[in-house]
């Protein structure tokens, strides 16, 4: 029986930092992947596929804006591989410096599917059918989550897709609906709609993206129908059925029917732990169906931790990742800094949101009142000069408009621009930061700026100072 | 030809060159048959016909099908389109045209003459639908394309009547009578030379194209051969369904290295081969 001194279950984001880490202190580490490909559902049907299809969108809906610069159609059933056409490039090359970077630190890479037979057995499952024990003195278990299918929602992949199976799609349909509300949906059907699908989202909240403040969404929401989709917020869906010859019909609770040539459920995510019997080894799951760690990341088993998705939300590659890397080291007894609770959330939609901190609803009612300064990118330079709609930053303070407690931005850049107010964040910096230092000019960065400035006017004391 | 040499008679060596020129100068022809011809001409008469029985009807014919494709596909209907579905086709181009577009590939082109090979013709058409439905299901546990599998199985050995055809042509022009065997010998060899033929004439999509082209050596295709590797799994899982080997049932292919390299693990190969009687419903109910 081969013997390990770390085995990492699941090759994503947080599973390859996990092992890279362990075997830089020097272990023996054993990565378990069940499919061919190292990189998890991040790299190959989630976060890099779906980046790279919003790359080409974001082209298209560039082109279309500038029809007057040139005649540009978008060719009515363009296939799927054409607007993901560097994806195999980004895939490979992904892959080569993930295969590059296990072999030089001699990672043995297990292809097979792991299901614990006790606290330190570990039975793998090759593809064609024969198994192999191992055994480990700790594990990390980074098998990161599976879409999740409500029962009222037939996803065959053929005409009812998850995420995980909607880029399997060989054109363009000429209409999708998309249900959910969160980053998925949000970022999906944002995506089609640029590319000239006609969508509609269904969700059963007011507005999409839930935790972020209202005045964002809105705007998103704004760009999405601008772009010619259809929100609709407020609707429980009862019913998703095929008609068995062109559309899928989804019928709401009030009675709206809705057609369309496809489905996108993208209703949430789940752990995905369903072979691996984490019951033997001592390790369950919480009521959110997420295995439960300490701020180790420690599960009920002493030598066994957890990261990334199968841990629960933030479930983002970013967080995932340093979560990896720390459950080796807790793991280990390597010592670490605190981690970082200012973790920014990226969602690729178009136009872009991002978030640090806290939302304005959050503050309020941590801190009773707060003051809140706010950027439109249509009045910056930048965002003129681009033709930026939609956008908006906006900076929170505490009630003496001195201490930044979070920053939001909706608008192409946002997910880059956010790491401005994030820095300024960590750094314990006043507001005022933003109007003293000197950024380029023009660049959205001006945003906080101008945002830092309506927040500085609204202190009482220093009204007539700027 | 090297493959064929000793095998064949010299009859067969001749009809075997003869093939070869048909290839070469791309005069592969793909009939309809009349009795499908005859049906889409009385669903069109009937005003209680709807898309669903057409889309049932043409469907159920291999030839038919990939017709109307083509013709769907040609830039006097859809401009810059690939439609790889009939639902689709009749959606985007409503039933009527649908409807005009079998009629009209029927009255204009020969029907299969192929004495002697009736009943191979038929396995042939029953393989490739099974082949297609199979398609859809391994492409569904893979998550891989679902729609595009139909199509591709549906085609992937349409070589097979068309050299058939040619066969018994030659076979009456040149007084070379071959057997069943040697027929069979030439079939293979040839059946995807010819498919890639007819359907890159036909206009075919890329990715139908790849698989007719690769679903025996799908490792060979540099751009598609993830659908060409379903098509060779549903390929030998509609044969062994159709034809048993050794009266064994679905699970003696559980071994097949195909499935290692879809990924499918055991369990999920016996998901898989679980949806044998929906292939089945749906084998008889293509069938009209």
């Amino acid at each position: 029986m081969r013997q390990f001194d770390v085995i990492v279950i699941g090759s994503g984001p947080a599973g390859q930092k996990a092992a890279v880490q362990a075997a830089k202190a020097g272990k023996t580490v054993a990565l378990v992947e069940r499919d061919q490909l190292l990189g998890g559902a991040c790299v190959h049907r989630g976060t890099i596929p779906s980046k790279t299809l919003r790359e080409n969108a974001l082209r298209v809906k560039k082109m279309r804006e500038n029809a007057a610069l040139c005649s540009f159609e978008l060719a009515e059933d363009i296939e799927m591989s054409t607007l993901i056409d560097r994806l195999n490039l980004v895939l490979k090359a992904h892959d080569g410096f993930m295969v590059n970077q296990i072999e030089r630190n001699k990672i043995e890479r297990v292809h097979g599917r792991a299901k614990f037979l006790s606290a330190h057995e570990l039975e793998i499952t090759k593809v064609k059918g024969e198994a192999e024990v191992i055994k480990g003195d700790s594990f990390v278990i980074a098998s990161g989550s599976i879409p999740r299918h409500p029962d009222n929602v037939p996803v065959d992949h053929e005409h009812v897709f998850d995420s995980d199976s909607i880029l399997s799609m060989l054109y363009l349909p000429t209409s999708l609906t998309v249900l959910g509300g969160g980053v998925i949906a949000s970022e999906y059907a944002s995506i089609f709609q640029a590319l000239g699908v006609k969508v509609t989202m269904i969700d059963r909240y007011p507005l999409p993206l839930g935790f972020m403040d209202g005045d964002l969404t809105e705007k998103f929401v704004h760009a999405f129908q601008e772009m010619g989709g259809t929100w609709m917020g407020g609707k429980n869906v009862v019913d998703v059925k095929w008609d068995g010859l062109s559309q899928v019909i989804t019928t709401c609770d009030d009675g709206t029917v809705v057609r369309s040539s496809k489905l996108l459920c993208a209703a949430g995510r789940t752990a995905n732990v369903g072979d691996l019997a984490i019951e033997k080894a001592g390790v369950s799951l919480n009521d959110s169906g997420n295995i439960s760690v300490d701020e180790m990341l420690q599960t009920k088993a002493p030598h066994i931790y957890a990261a990334g998705d199968v841990i629960g939300p933030p479930s983002l590659a970013s967080a995932s990742m340093e979560q990896g890397r720390r459950a080796s080291c807790n793991a280990l007894g390597i010592e670490v800094g605190p981690m970082s609770k200012m973790i920014p959330s990226g969602i690729y939609g178009i136009p872009e949101l991002s978030a640090v901190g806290l939302t304005e609803q959050q503050a309020s009612k941590v801190f009773g009142k707060v003051l809140v300064g706010k950027a439109n990118f249509e009045e910056i330079s930048r965002g003129q000069i681009s033709g930026i709609n939609d956008g908006m930053l906006k900076i929170i303070c505490d009630a003496d408009g001195q201490k930044i407690l979070g920053v939001q931005i909706v608008g192409e850049g946002a997910t880059e621009l956010i790491h401005i107010g994030q820095m300024a964040m960590l750094a314990d910096s006043p507001v005022d930061i933003f109007v003293e230092s000197i950024f380029n000019f023009p660049t959205l960065a001006e945003a906080y700026r101008v945002a830092a400035l309506a927040i500085i006017g609204q202190r009482s004391l220093n009204a007539d100072k700027y | 030809m090297t493959d064929l040499n000793g095998k064949l008679s010299d009859n067969g060596i001749e009809v075997a060159s003869l093939l070869e020129q048909q290839l070469i100068s791309k005069q592969v022809d793909v009939p309809l048959l009349p009795d499908v011809a005859s049906r889409v001409l009385s669903l069109s008469s009937d005003p209680d016909s709807d898309a669903a029985q057409l889309a049932k009807l043409i469907q159920s014919d291999q030839a038919l099908a990939g017709h109307v494709m083509r013709i769907a596909n040609s830039a006097a209907y859809t401009p810059n389109a690939s439609m790889v579905s009939l639902q689709q086709a009749i959606a985007r181009l409503g039933m009527n045209l649908i409807t005009e577009i079998a009629l009209a590939a029927s009255v204009n082109a020969k029907l299969f003459k192929a004495p002697g090979f009736e009943s191979r013709i038929a396995e042939i058409w029953s393989h490739a639908l099974c082949t297609a439905l199979w398609g859809k299901e391994i492409s569904r546990a893979s998550k891989k394309n679902v729609e595009a599998s139909f199509l591709c199985g549906l085609l992937h050995s349409i070589g097979r009547p068309a050299i058939l055809q040619g066969l018994a042509e030659l076979e009456i022009k040149h007084e070379a009578t071959l057997g069943q065997d040697e027929a069979r010998l030439l079939e293979d060899h040839y059946h995807v030379a010819f498919g890639e033929a007819i359907v890159e004439r036909w206009g075919m999509p890329v990715i139908v194209q790849q698989s007719v082209k690769y679903y025996l050596n799908y490792q060979e295709s540099e751009t598609n051969s993830e659908q060409a590797t379903v098509i060779h799994a549903a390929s030998k899982v509609a044969e062994q369904m159709l034809w048993p080997k050794d009266g064994e049932d679905l699970t003696s292919l559980k071994e097949d290295s195909v499935f290692a390299d879809l990924n499918l693990y055991a369990d999920e190969i016996d998901m898989l081969f679980e949806k044998e009687d929906v292939v089945k419903a749906g084998l008889e109910a293509m069938r009209v």
